[in-house]
């Protein structure tokens, strides 16, 4: 076994590698750029490195470098984690030949999978599933009627300079076929001056599933079961699990032989994952092999028991896979829930800062949290969004998920925006709790970005009711204050009204009675009564209690004279006063919000490399106006109406605030 | 008898119905409550005491004879805010538009005599026209007998003022003269003299809200502390900020027990100021990590943003903070931050409030505003409230603490009590690149040197222990103890006394 092993990568899944490490008695060394001094992978490996600046790409990603820290460190092999170098072949060949074990699969079976065209070939010839199609271009209308007949309807036609949905035709007939195939060639010649025209089979409703291999340097290959990827934005995971609630154990096994019969096709030695497309009818095709451990590993490692580092480092060091196929169980249910530094509420735009406050919830058997921050860190602009795992397990998929929905109840973030409240919501929707859902279930329920705006009604008494207990909490606490006139000390009332803001700044008011009795708190909203206990410190973000009997968690915080609280993907603002009070509220003008419909603001903070228009000049909706550049991604403004620019407010270059104006429209 | 009785209800419902039902609408029209509605939102709930309800005017020009109502404009008594004594008189601008009589003035000064008496804060709800013109000298008489009671009790008893509609000319300088000025948005305005006025004299045009308005006066006068955007929310958090104050000055600030620890710890704040000496950060986060509950109640967050001022408690005890915010003019000492400041330090000390101090100041503001705006004459009232400040003062370097500016954030010096140094504090007359390029001005050609000698002056200056070893420093502290050792400090000093020689007042430099 290796006495000490880098892991050239950062974040969580460099924490995650260290942890396993150390539990197999492995010491362990960290890389890090200058922005990522004092992160918390390099405070949990025992030695680390300083490869460079905070861009990735005079960091991270220069082999070199990291070559030199395990030179220099005498690490014998070096675990490249996933994203960055994990899947260079040329990395991978060199740190072989420097006579360090890369802990990953050879560089042969890397670059075989590398390219995505060969490696389709490659999977044919293993007899993979590979989308039927025809790989040259169409010359005709009756052409593409012909190739489509032999495809079997439904196909897809798609220019081959197309993207984005454009460019792109469905034909569930002979008609369609040769109409779709015409004006598609015209539109891609309009479009991209490339009329070249493909024909392959249409998967309906398709789900992304993957298959987790694992090969050893003796010919062993195994497959890990299947994880369920369908729930992404803009091709992004967002939602992982395993088992899929889609597929049977026949396709299950017949998936599985097929992963594993490429793995063998390529010798692979280490964890890989092979991706396929399911369509409804369960039929499944092979997209890519990704050469790496994945980022939702995690549910893998729950259903079966297996740590997937642990196994990575075994094969690596030549050992033998300690089972067979039939030893593998596959146990309950297990989720993961990606936690982005991101706002879902201003269209996921990536948010960076200081961790004013980071408190993931206490993992436990059933609860994993697998984070590569801390509390007081800083999100920087230079890397990916993802800043935490969060994996529950349960004894099916109920379990699972309620298990979730709890641990990202208790999950504190402040400081930057987190997607927290959209996985939450993810989690509350009922076609995701039912299980019927393809990739794209997040276009179709989102069409129009994430919002919280109203309050679902199984829970609005839990929510008005925890505002109003925890008012009285607050009450009490001012009830304690000295100095007061004797005949005069302030009673705590046991009528509350809970005010909510609609939308238009409409006031819902909602009479709430509050009497204490013991721990327990006896509310009655609109003639039902709830028995509800508050824990915790009146500084908690973190509430838990129980709510009629059963317990649950929030978030719970006071802002100015309001309390925010947030449960199960549902968020509400709420003001509780005397009745009195709500009666004089009732009384104040609804006021507009300042129309800012004439400034561009910048939504998040980052560098503006670009102002793509002028003073004077006349946009129209969906022009260019600016590019900010944050966490390595471009983020394009567009206009959102017709308008005349009157004046450009910040410059390239400049470093913006949220919220600060980069151009007034006249 | 029975006719007195109902004489008397006839006059108090008369007297509750103000200017009547039609002004009642026109004010709610506005946004505005009226002051009986007020009252109620501001005092305990049946807990207001209302006197002079049948106080008339004695006006009998201009057809004011037959206009009497019961009353006349204001709404005076005492109540509670949480059980405790509170007198308030409230401005009924439904009855002659609030406008000031002498008989108006005679009950506002009625209930601040009775204040000084049993030495309990007066808030005043202000919504008047002006002074009641019918009246003439009579009216101004009144407004001045009213400026007298402010300045009397200034510094005896807490005094909150509330502007909930128009304030203006003479009557901008009783709530001038209170500690605390809370504004309504969009209702409420505070100048000496008027749009119209300003366009004939001065011929700019501006409307009353961008004259005086809340939004004005707690951005860019910093005449008030905060703005709200209605009645309820001004009222509401009025009651918030009493919670911290003593009745008056011969008393401690009320005590609420909390239930967060005094040697809480915050790991977060060891992270809190960046490697890089020039990277800015929230100083806020200290206050918010530092205080009970993370309740901090700041004032004129918008105005002189370089400076942060407010109160929390230390385990249930009020402290006023004050903190240099390096996220704004790198935390530079100007001319509104000091005034801001020096103001606030003394009302804490002439209220027994502890002042807890957060520094990080790279020095004066330079430039010719400053200096022709007259920095010497303003910075010193920091300097001037500080060393006269009698009360606890516990104060923290948490990174710079450069040059004169070093001196006047509660130092040593000037009495401070317990002074600690973050680990990466720098105490020194300026910043180490500013001080050799001065010491070492003839090798200013030869960069290498130069960072040689930056190098140098930065181990000797760049760390809390040049000052620890003369003691200037009592402790350094890793700043995830701050809260711990700021309470610590806090009890040894709760009963610290200080006794000055006489003498009538001082000078402090206005």
């Amino acid at each position: 076994m290796f006495k000490k092993i880098l892991i050239a990568n950062r974040g969580e899944i460099a924490c995650r590698v260290i942890r396993t490490a150390r539990r197999m008695g492995i010491a362990t060394v960290a890389v890090y750029s200058e922005a990522d001094r004092g992160a918390r992978h390099v405070e949990l490996a025992d030695e680390a490195v300083l490869i460079g600046p905070p861009p990735s790409r005079e960091s991270y990603l220069v082999a070199d470098r990291i070559i030199a820290a395990c030179k220099s460190t005498g690490a014998e092999a070096l675990h490249p984690g996933y994203g960055f170098l994990s899947e260079n072949e040329q990395f991978a060949r060199r740190v072989e030949e420097e006579g360090i074990v890369f802990i990953g699969p050879k560089h042969h079976s890397i670059a075989a999978m590398g390219d995505k065209i060969s490696s389709k070939a490659l999977a044919a010839r293993a007899r993979v599933n590979t989308i039927p199609g025809h790989n040259e271009a169409v010359e005709s209308p009756e052409d593409a009627v012909r190739i489509a007949r032999q495809i079997g309807y439904p196909v897809m036609i798609k220019a081959s300079a197309g993207g984005g949905g454009k460019g792109l035709r469905v034909a569930f007939e002979d008609k369609e076929a040769f109409d779709g195939f015409t004006s598609c060639r015209n539109e891609a010649r309009a479009s991209f001056g490339d009329d070249r025209v493909f024909i392959e089979k249409f998967i309906e409703e398709p789900r992304h599933v993957e298959i987790q291999v694992l090969g050893d340097a003796h010919g062993n290959c195994v497959y890990l079961w299947e994880r369920e990827c369908s729930i992404q934005r803009r091709h992004q995971k967002v939602i992982e699990e395993a088992p899929s609630p889609f597929l049977d154990a026949k396709t299950r096994q017949a998936m599985g032989e097929q992963a594993v019969a490429l793995a063998r096709a390529v010798e692979y030695q280490s964890a890989g994952t092979v991706e396929f497309v399911v369509g409804k009818d369960r039929s499944f095709y092979f997209l890519e092999m990704n050469t790496r451990l994945q980022v939702e590993h995690p549910v893998t490692e729950y259903i079966t028991g297996l740590d997937l580092v642990e196994q990575m480092i075994r094969i690596a060091t030549g050992e033998r896979l300690a089972f067979t196929q039939g030893d593998i169980p596959l146990r309950g249910w297990a989720m993961e829930c990606r936690v982005n530094a991101e706002d879902p509420f201003r269209n996921f735009l990536p948010s960076t800062g200081r961790l004013v406050k980071y408190q993931p919830p206490p993992g436990n058997g059933d609860v994993r949290v697998d984070t590569g921050v801390e509390e007081g860190g800083e999100i920087s602009v230079y890397y990916d969004s993802m800043i935490a795992k969060l994996v529950t397990h349960g004894a099916n998929r109920a379990e699972a998920i309620a298990k979730m929905r709890e641990a990202l109840n208790a999950f504190v973030i402040r400081g930057i925006s987190s997607n927290i409240p959209f996985q939450a919501a993810l989690l509350a929707h009922p076609r995701f709790v039912s299980g019927n859902f393809n990739t794209g279930f997040i276009a179709e329920e989102y069409p129009r970005g994430f919002s919280v705006t109203t309050v679902p009604p199984d829970q609005r008494d839990f929510l008005l009711v925890l505002a109003a207990a925890a008012h009285r909490r607050f009450r009490e606490r001012a009830a304690a204050i000295t100095g007061q006139l004797p005949g005069h000390e302030l009673q705590i009332r046991e009528d509350f009204v809970v005010v909510l803001t609609g939308p238009e700044g409409t006031l819902e008011q909602t009479p709430v009675a509050v009497v204490a009795n013991g721990p327990e708190v006896l509310t009655t909203i609109d003639g039902r009564a709830h028995r509800i206990t508050l824990g915790g410190a009146l500084r908690d973000l973190v509430v838990r209690g129980e709510y009629d009997g059963t317990p649950y968690c929030a978030q719970l915080e006071r802002v100015g004279l309001d309390y925010r609280i947030a449960h199960n993907g549902a968020a509400i603002t709420a003001r509780v006063l005397a009745p009195r009070a709500a009666e004089l509220l009732s009384l104040m003008p609804v006021k507009a919000p300042p129309d800012l419909s004439k400034f561009l603001l910048s939504p998040m903070p980052g560098l503006l490399v670009e102002v793509a228009v002028r003073p004077g000049q006349l946009v129209l909706a969906g022009e260019k106006l600016a590019v900010i550049e944050a966490m390595k991604m471009e983020n394009i403004l567009f206009a959102s109406q017709d308008g005349v620019v009157a004046e450009v407010a910040a410059r390239k270059g400049d470093s913006l605030a949220v919220d600060q104006v980069i151009l007034r429209f006249e | 008898m029975h006719d007195i009785i109902q004489q008397l209800e006839e006059k108090r419902a008369k007297a509750r119905m103000g200017g009547g039902e039609k002004r009642i609408a026109a004010q709610h029209a506005k946004g505005k409550l009226t002051a009986r509605e007020r009252i109620e939102l501001l005092l305990d709930e049946d807990s207001f005491e209302e006197w002079d309800m049948f106080v008339e005017h004695r006006c009998v020009d201009f057809g004011m004879a037959d206009n009497r109502v019961p009353g006349d404009g204001v709404v005076t008594g005492y109540g509670m805010i949480n059980g405790r004594l509170v007198f308030v008189f409230s401005q009924d601008f439904t009855v002659f538009g609030g406008a000031l009589s002498e008989a108006h003035a005679e009950k506002i000064c009625k209930v601040m005599d009775h204040a000084m008496k049993v030495g309990a804060p007066v808030i005043g709800l202000n919504d008047s026209g002006g002074a009641r013109i019918q009246e003439g000298v009579a009216s101004l008489g009144g407004y001045a007998e009213v400026f007298q009671r402010n300045v009397s009790a200034s510094g005896v008893i807490p005094q909150l003022s509330l502007i909930m509609g128009p304030c203006a000319g003479g009557a901008v300088y009783s709530p001038a003269m209170t500690d605390f000025i809370f504004m309504v948005k969009d209702s409420a305005y505070m100048f000496v003299t008027g749009p119209e006025v300003v366009r004939t004299v001065t011929h700019e045009e501006v409307t009353s809200e961008e004259l005086g308005g809340a939004v004005t006066h707690t951005t860019r006068s910093g005449v008030a502390d905060l703005a709200f955007e209605n009645d309820v929310d001004a009222l509401l958090m009025t009651r918030r900020l009493f919670n911290y104050l003593p009745l008056n000055s011969r008393e401690k600030p009320p005590v609420r027990r909390s239930s967060d620890p005094a040697d809480r710890i915050e790991m977060s704040l060891d992270t809190l100021v960046p490697d890089n000496p020039n990277k800015p950060y929230d100083i806020k986060e200290l206050i918010v990590k530092t205080v009970d509950d993370g309740d901090f109640f700041e004032l004129q967050p918008e105005y002189a943003k370089n400076i942060v001022i407010g109160f929390g408690r230390m385990e249930g005890h009020t402290a006023g903070f004050v903190a240099n915010q390096p996220l704004a003019l790198a935390g530079c000492l100007d001319i509104r931050g000091s005034i801001k400041a020096a103001r606030f330090v003394r009302f804490c000390d002439a209220f027994n409030i502890p002042v807890v101090t957060f520094v990080d100041v790279p020095g004066f503001m330079p430039g010719t505003a400053q200096e022709y705006g007259g920095i010497i004459r303003h910075g010193a009232k920091l300097l001037y409230a500080y060393a006269e400040c009698t009360v606890p003062k516990v104060t923290v370097i948490t990174r710079k603490a450069y040059g004169g500016a070093y001196d006047v954030m509660s130092s040593k010096h000037l009495r401070g009590d317990v002074n600690f140094a973050w680990p990466n504090a720098e105490i020194a007359v300026m910043g180490p690149k500013g001080a050799v390029e001065i010491i070492f001005r003839e090798e200013k050609s030869d960069p290498v040197r130069i960072a040689l000698r930056e190098a140098e002056y930065r181990a000797k200056f760049a760390n809390p222990f040049v000052a620890g070893a003369r003691g200037y420093i009592d402790d350094v502290i890793q700043p995830h103890e701050t809260r711990k050792r700021i309470c610590r400090a806090l009890v040894m000093l709760r009963d610290k006394k200080i006794d000055e020689p006489w003498r009538k007042h001082g000078n402090i430099p206005l």
